[in-house]
């Protein structure tokens, strides 16, 4: 039981660490892909209020939510393990 | 010589990786159970073979009653079985039911003369000198002793393995790419990159397989 516990507060510590990676990879990308987006030309806006908008409209866009899948798949993947070895 | 010996070190590391796997991921084995049993046993140097302490079979650091299971196999040759719980940690099967294992093992025994084939499904090695075995994971009857598995899971699971190292090696690079190599070149200096890149791209594009080595090289970029 109390190896249970261990493994969802350190698996939970853990995740956050990866959730906290994954996300700032994916702003960079973002970021990234919004600058080669400005520099390619064709844009009426300056280059900061491009990127910031841009930005904005990532935090609230999809991509940046399945980020939280980082916490679903491993708890499913262990769920999935548990009922496969135990109760079948 | 530098290039020899970051081969030798990289092939260790495959090795160990390799080894590594070999001994944690599943593998099914065709036998027949011939006893069931549990034995007091003395855990000292290879307790790293065995299940942690804590995981409820055990009850002291060194000797502790673990149940056994002995099996013969297809080709004669016989084969002993731990049955430990695995605990909540690693390795990750999160097994918690053997007492149930166990007693299904023991209906499942049988005689070489009216055999009950059963694949089990298990983890680990079975090294005499080490007194170390594999752990029995769980076990269903079979037809035969000549039924064979095609390893889905763990082809699954090795693939899946090289996409983290591949994700993790792209996030490494895009970490390098945008903080630190801004901090430490020139201006001018990645400007003279990006050309000579530009040349080299021009130049690999002419061939197919230029392009495809491009392709790939872009995947890591």
């Amino acid at each position: 039981m109390i190896g249970f516990v261990r493994l969802v507060v350190f698996g939970f510590v853990g995740l956050s660490v990866v959730y906290l990676l994954v996300s700032a990879y994916s702003r960079s990308v973002e970021r990234e892909r919004l600058e080669k987006e400005w520099d390619a030309g064709g844009v009426d806006q300056g280059r900061d209020t491009y990127i910031l908008e841009g930005m904005k409209r990532y935090q609230h866009g999809l991509r940046r939510k399945l980020i939280a899948l980082v916490y679903v798949i491993p708890a499913v993947v262990i769920a999935v393990i548990v009922y496969v070895v135990n109760h079948q | 010589m530098w290039g020899a010996l970051k081969w030798t070190v990289g092939l260790l590391l495959l090795v160990i990786v390799g080894l590594f796997l070999h001994y944690t991921l599943p593998q099914r084995d065709v036998v027949r159970i011939t006893n069931t049993y549990n034995r007091l046993t003395t855990v000292g140097e290879n307790a790293i073979f065995y299940a942690t302490p804590d995981v409820g079979t055990a009850e002291s650091g060194t000797t502790r009653d673990i149940r056994f299971i002995e099996a013969v196999r297809p080709n004669g040759k016989v084969i002993v079985y731990r049955n430990e719980d695995t605990g909540w940690i690693w390795p990750p099967f999160f097994k918690y039911d053997s007492s149930n294992l166990q007693a299904k093992a023991s209906d499942m025994k049988s005689t070489a003369e009216a055999p009950k084939w059963v694949a089990i499904t298990k983890y680990g090695w079975r090294i005499a000198w080490l007194s170390i075995y594999p752990n029995a994971i769980s076990l269903r009857p079979v037809e035969g002793p000549d039924v064979s598995f095609f390893p889905w899971l763990n082809i699954t699971i090795i693939v899946v393995l090289v996409l983290l190292v591949l994700i993790i090696r792209r996030m490494w690079l895009q970490f390098w790419e945008r903080m630190v190599d801004p901090a430490v070149k020139s201006v001018g200096q990645t400007l003279d990159d990006l050309d000579a890149s530009a040349d080299t791209a021009r130049l690999n594009a002419r061939t197919r397989w230029g392009r495809f080595r491009a392709w790939v090289g872009s995947l890591f970029r």
